[in-house]
């Protein structure tokens, strides 16, 4: 991919020269637009993230995390970052093998990304249902209660994101990501794949994080 | 290896939008407003049903969501029928097309300019900014008008202490809505018309980063817009803007309304700064430098950060209100093991911000139009770019100033205090840069000038008695009364408002290729600051003397003041309807066109023919010098418009070349 950005456009028409420049500000406008992502889902997380140490240090009436509460199943909540956690190693690896112009392995891992990132995105829409507390049960069940549906809907975008980007991918020859396509339009096509696919790639691994910071959360520190 | 230069497609004004080539089929066929209204609907009786369906307890499903099948409204069905509505609005405006069509595979246009369509583009989900912007215009004009009339109602009933219109409990529900409006809604009231329309403009660019967030932020007002006025219906809310727990956990299903509405908003701001914040960063044209951005830019860049920053925490606080409501969650109620105060905190982390979200936009407009009317460069202009950066930061710190009567640890009031203090130090840099620009210079008495100098000195008012109210004696005394509300409508109306209105007046002939009336406006300009300052001034002396907000009763000796401040507010009204005829009469009656620069501005935007065309500039701009170098002696032009081939691609490849260094 390194190559593919390195080359400056000369000899152009003013139209194409146009072409150029949007083309490169679409490029650093997917690299600064997922580290601004980062920053507002950090700053939605963190609200839920306040609210449970905020709860859990006031523990009104005794009640953030009572006696008498069922925990959330461990197993299941370990499974869900597990596969979260794995979706987003199994998508990293892979964008190593496009980066070095393979595709076919890529495309494999991303598929592998995706169902693994429904499977856990499901497993956490199953749990919710099958909860061994009521909502308002304590401070703990309903930080809970409100923060894992945010998380799977964050998963589940992701694995939209990320299925639009297999789908774009089918369109690309192979051959794409290891000569430079004959056409402007079709190397700049292949850039902003690239270009959007390492934006997902930091998203995806950033959710993977907050999935492993859920997991301690409410699993560990409780 | 080196990209081909061969050209494929060229970027196609007025390419297809998400909802289809206009002339393309039967216009009733296309997604446009009567297709999402129908959507909307269709959503709505779903949801509602589905709620119904789900939390009503039957003969073979008794057990979990009895105690919300037994209330007096189903909460759960409302929400549900809401969210469904939504749902149901975006499907039929055609806001998923572009998605299904991307997780299918295809290729989208990259951005689409309107060069026609008539009309019927400003009832479209468009991607092009400058008719997002227009649609923004309208929407927020309406938006606040519904608000301003709810004020009427609020000061018809406090003419009289002992004869009332409203019932009390009709009157708490009228402030609420009138505040939440003004609050939720009025966040955008700039960012939404002029930061759209303008900022690529401004920046010498012919794109947005992302035309489709772009629009959908616009799209989600009025749908917030309509869920907050159905509270009404519903019982209407009791709690004001602020909607603190356990008033709201309780309340009627109008709640529902008001907890739904605010955090759609919320999601709306989120978009609006995400697009806004990515374009000025990215698609800046060469020789836009940091250094010589517009004010108005950097106040929007300022604005956009604290609302992608703020805005998430408003929206997740407006969704545990509503769990707390629905699924019967616990986060607000402490003897489950909630707090209540956890609202206040996660409400006010977003409510201060939002506070300098609302003035940044109306310091950047009059530190924009300035220089323009006073023909000088403007003073200071890296101080009043730090002061915006400064205003931004510290706009995070002082959000607990709000909890000062609320049961704060005592000991943390210092540093609230402190740090609300703080902030009028880069409030006062920027105020005094337009001030500094203001001495000496021969000043146009223009409309948007005289709207510019109203809104020093209201803010000045309105930021003193700011000061005062953060020391915490001070807001001891005056919690909860007319003083506090006479303080933040100088901010704000006074403020935002006033900046707004010069906005429009200044900007109008650029977007709409139309000047409104001057005389109309110099009418609505006097009218308003009079009326404006007759009705906040003496809710001063009433709040020191004592009247408490949101009570509908008050002492028998303020009813002159009271009285005063109605009159006022009529008259106050009354200007507000001037401007509209003004609109109205010069956009659609007399159509006065105007085509070039009226105030010889500087301004990249005013480069450019009024309205500009499809593509923003012929050329991408290359800009040679700042905006404001008026009366500088042998200052360059601020860009050229048509530079020669090469250009460009000399800039692309100083950025491959420090990309490559990097």
């Amino acid at each position: 991919m390194a190559e593919m950005t390195s080359a400056t456009p000369s000899g152009l028409s003013r139209e194409q020269e146009e072409e150029a420049f949007y083309h490169e500000a679409a490029l650093n406008a997917a690299w600064t637009g997922s580290r601004l992502m980062i920053g507002i889902v950090t700053s939605g997380l963190g609200g839920f993230v306040f609210a449970f140490f905020y709860l859990r240090s006031v523990n009104s009436h005794g009640n953030w995390y009572p006696s008498s509460l069922t925990p959330p199943n461990k197993i299941e909540g370990l499974l869900i970052m597990a596969l979260t956690v794995a979706s987003a190693i199994i998508q990293s690896v892979g964008l190593t093998q496009i980066k070095a112009g393979r595709k076919q392995p890529w495309f494999a891992a991303a598929v592998a990304a995706l169902l693994l990132g429904l499977v856990a995105a499901a497993l956490q829409i199953w749990q919710l249902t099958i909860l061994p507390f009521q909502p308002g049960q304590a401070g703990f069940a309903s930080v809970f209660v409100g923060a894992m549906p945010v998380f799977a809907l964050l998963v589940l975008g992701c694995m939209v994101w990320l299925e639009i980007l297999v789908a774009r991918s089918r369109n690309i020859p192979d051959i794409s990501f290891v000569e430079q396509p004959p056409t402007f339009d079709e190397a700049a096509d292949v850039q902003r794949f690239q270009a959007n696919l390492s934006a997902f790639t930091l998203f995806y691994n950033f959710t993977a994080v907050a999935a492993l910071v859920l997991w301690l959360l409410f699993y560990v520190v409780h | 290896m080196a990209i081909e230069t061969e050209a494929g497609t060229t970027q196609r004004p007025g390419g297809p939008d998400p909802v289809g080539t206009p002339g393309a089929g039967a216009w009733w066929a296309r997604p446009a407003l009567h297709t999402g209204v129908i959507g909307a609907i269709i959503g709505y009786a779903f949801g509602h049903w589905l709620g119904n369906y789900w939390a009503v307890p039957t003969a073979n499903s008794p057990a979990a969501y009895q105690q919300i099948g037994t209330s007096d409204g189903n909460d759960f069905a409302i929400v549900l029928g809401y969210t469904f509505m939504l749902v149901g609005w975006l499907i039929g405006l055609g806001v998923f097309n572009d998605l299904v069509k991307l997780m299918l595979g295809k290729r989208l246009p990259q951005n689409g300019h309107e060069a026609n369509g008539g009309v019927a583009k400003y009832f479209r989900f468009t991607l092009d900014h400058k008719v997002v912007g227009i649609q923004y215009l309208i929407g927020m004009i309406i938006y606040f008008c519904t608000a301003g009339l709810l004020a009427m109602g609020i000061r018809t009933e406090l003419l009289s202490p002992v004869h009332h219109v409203f019932s009390s409990s009709v009157y708490v529900e009228i402030v609420g809505e009138h505040g939440t409006m003004m609050m939720m809604l009025m966040t955008s009231v700039i960012l939404g018309p002029f930061g759209n329309y303008l900022i690529p403009l401004m920046i010498g660019s012919k794109r947005v980063a992302f035309p489709r967030i772009e629009a959908l932020s616009f799209w989600l007002t009025p749908a917030a817009f309509l869920v907050l006025l159905s509270a009404l219906p519903l019982g209407g809310f009791h709690f004001g803007w602020t909607g603190y727990p356990t008033l709201s956990v309780q309340d009627t299903s109008g709640a529902d309304a008001y907890a739904f509405a605010f955090g759609l908003m919320g999601i709306s701001m989120i978009l609006a700064s995400f697009n806004i914040l990515v374009t000025v960063i990215c698609y800046r044209a060469p020789g836009m430098r940091w250094g010589r951005l517009p004010m108005f830019v950097w106040g929007i860049l300022g604005t956009g950060t604290m609302m992608a920053l703020a805005a998430p925490i408003l929206s997740g606080g407006m969704y545990m209100l509503l769990l707390d409501r629905t699924a019967q969650t616990a986060f607000f109620t402490d003897n489950l093991g909630g707090s209540t105060y956890l609202y206040e905190d996660l409400f006010w982390f977003f409510g201060h911000p939002e506070v300098y979200i609302l003035a940044l936009p109306g310091f950047a407009i009059v530190s924009e139009l300035l220089p323009v009317f006073t023909r000088k460069p403007l003073f200071g202009y890296k101080v009043a770019s730090a002061g915006m950066i400064g205003v931004t930061l510290l706009s995070f710190f002082v959000w607990q100033h709000h909890l000062f009567d609320s049961g704060i640890d005592p000991d943390m009031r210092p540093l609230y205090m402190l740090t609300t203090e703080l902030i009028s130090i880069p409030t006062g840099f920027i105020f005094l840069v337009g001030m500094g620009t203001l001495w000496k210079a021969k000043i146009r008495f223009t409309v948007p000038m005289l709207f510019c100098l109203a809104f020093y000195f209201n803010f000045l008012i309105g930021g003193i008695s700011g000061v005062y109210l953060s020391d915490v004696p001070a807001d001891t005394t005056e919690h909860g009364s007319f003083f506090v509300m006479a303080h933040f409508h100088y901010t704000i109306m006074g403020g935002l408002i006033f900046a707004f209105m010069g906005g429009c007046y200044y900007w109008l002939p650029k977007m709409m290729g139309i000047s409104l009336n001057e005389k109309l406006g110099r009418v609505h300009f006097w009218l308003m600051f009079i009326a404006f300052n007759s009705t906040f001034l003496p809710l001063f002396a009433v709040g020191l003397a004592g009247q408490p907000r949101r009570v509908f009763e008050y002492a028998r000796n303020l009813t002159t003041l009271n009285d005063w401040v109605s009159i006022s507010s009529f008259f106050l009204g009354v200007s507000i309807l001037i401007f509209i005829i003004n609109f109205v009469w010069s956009t659609v009656v007399v159509r006065n066109r105007e085509t070039g620069n009226p105030w010889k501005s500087r301004g990249l935007e005013w480069q450019v023919s009024s309205p500009p065309p499809a593509d923003n500039f012929e050329t991408v701009p290359v800009v040679l010098s700042g905006p404001y170098e008026y009366g500088v002696k042998d200052a360059p032009p601020v860009a050229d418009l048509n530079p020669p081939v090469g250009v460009l691609a000399a800039g692309l490849s100083e950025s491959e070349t420090a990309r490559a260094e990097a």
